[in-house]
């Protein structure tokens, strides 16, 4: 496993130094894209395809691997549906190495309300996780389905004053979303998570042309966190992560880079890690991809301020 | 695995058409201050766009259209637009821009450049 990380990485690292300039697609809002991340999902219905993410704990005590993919298609006009699996790979220490499918995960999105000339965005939506549709030799194995309604929400800075326009490049996105199951026992949480982007292709396009050259001027640097708080009456504590990381647009995929850092012992034992790359299905295929299927849609994709 | 990574490599080396414009850089540059009214503003775009339906624009910081309307790709480097400017006052302008690639994608944007002399 350790030998396809490395390949990853490197493959990572070949095309971020070789690739010319970037090109982005989706998730535009006024002047502003906001790009897929890999742990707060992005407030756009619009199709994607994240292939593969991989996520890599080397000092948790299961030595966690998960492989994730990821596919959505824009079925009518701001409205997406999304298909998702991770394969896991456990290698306790001193135990045996376990490998399976956590259970499928399937949502749904819709863009509410945009305001472009603000880049604000919210979108509503709802995970549903199949119970009894993963492999039963996993830990994490359930037979009951969860259903998460969430809210999506994008907002960039744009409408800072002069003296502050280096902070325009700023956005933030959000999901809070409910954990609800079919199994009455299992404990409801609460599921909130967002990201701090700082975009450095907003700053060269749109506040001032730094001169930075390729591919730093492609890089998007970020902190993500992703917490979980359960509602129960004993329930226990938060848990989740902070994730600084890096994120680079590139002409036909996005790689993202993050280092995962637990906020208290429950959630994890030490620093760990992901890297996910986002295939722009769009732009490799543009007749094909880019388009609701029923409909016509000419904001998500294409135009963004229509100033 | 190795299909999954052999099919990432491959995607991301492919040389295909791809789907939208944005700016790449400008001329006069995106945020920046020059002391002499340009005759004409640059933009050179990521990828080509189409002659007839991509625009740029400049208004002065009135909102008042200021450029020539006579907006054109260069034959030769379709990534190219420039539009020309009567000799601009000093103050802060706006370009906007609207550009539409080969495959019908539009995008936008906008930035501003300030004209310090007279």
């Amino acid at each position: 496993m350790k030998k396809i990380i490395q390949a990853a990485a490197l493959i990572c690292a070949t095309v971020v130094l070789t690739a010319p300039a970037s090109l982005r697609a989706h998730g535009l809002e006024g002047d502003r894209f906001f790009p897929p991340t890999p742990l707060t999902d992005d407030p756009f219905a619009v199709d994607e395809l994240s292939l593969p993410e991989v996520e890599y704990n080397p000092a948790s005590a299961s030595h966690e691997v998960d492989i994730t993919g990821s596919f959505t298609k824009e079925i009518f006009p701001k409205f997406a549906l999304s298909i998702q699996d991770t394969y896991i790979n456990l290698n306790p220490k001193g135990g045996p190495a376990q490998d399976g499918w956590s259970p499928l995960d399937f949502s749904a999105k819709y863009q509410l309300w945009e305001v472009p000339e603000h880049e604000f965005i919210l979108s509503i939506g709802s995970d549903f996780t199949l119970g009894g549709t993963g492999s039963k030799a996993l830990p994490s194995y359930q037979y009951y389905t969860t259903y998460t309604p969430s809210l999506y929400l994008g907002k960039g800075f744009n409408e800072l004053p002069d003296s502050l326009k280096f902070f325009r490049p700023l956005a933030i996105t959000t999901v809070t979303g409910y954990d609800l199951f079919s199994n009455a026992a299992a404990s409801n949480a609460l599921e909130w998570s967002g990201s701090l982007q700082y975009s450095i292709p907003y700053l060269q396009e749109h506040v001032e042309d730094a001169g930075i050259p390729r591919p730093f001027r492609d890089m998007i640097p970020l902190v993500e966190f992703q917490m979980t708080t359960p509602t129960n009456k004993d329930a226990v504590p938060t848990t989740g992560t902070i994730n600084p990381g890096i994120l680079w647009e590139g002409k036909y995929c996005q790689i993202s880079a993050e280092v995962s850092i637990p906020i208290n012992s429950r959630s994890g034992p030490a620093v760990g890690g992901l890297i996910q790359v986002q295939i722009f299905i769009d732009d490799l295929f543009p007749k094909v991809f880019g388009h609701p299927i029923f409909g016509s849609d000419d904001n998500n994709n294409d135009s963004n301020s229509g100033k | 695995m190795r299909p999954f990574l052999t099919i990432l490599f491959t995607l991301a080396s492919l040389s295909l058409a791809h789907a939208h414009a944005f700016l790449d850089h400008a001329d006069p540059k995106v945020g920046s201050t020059v002391v002499h009214s340009p005759s004409v503003v640059k933009i050179w775009f990521t990828m080509e766009v189409q002659s007839t339906l991509t625009k740029i624009q400049v208004f002065d910081a009135a909102g008042h259209e200021v450029d020539k309307n006579d907006a054109t790709v260069d034959p030769a480097n379709k990534v190219l637009m420039a539009v020309s400017v009567p000799k601009l006052p000093s103050g802060m302008y706006k370009v906007i821009w609207h550009a539409v690639c080969p495959w019908g994608h539009h995008t936008t944007g906008d930035f501003t450049f300030n004209v310090a002399g007279p």
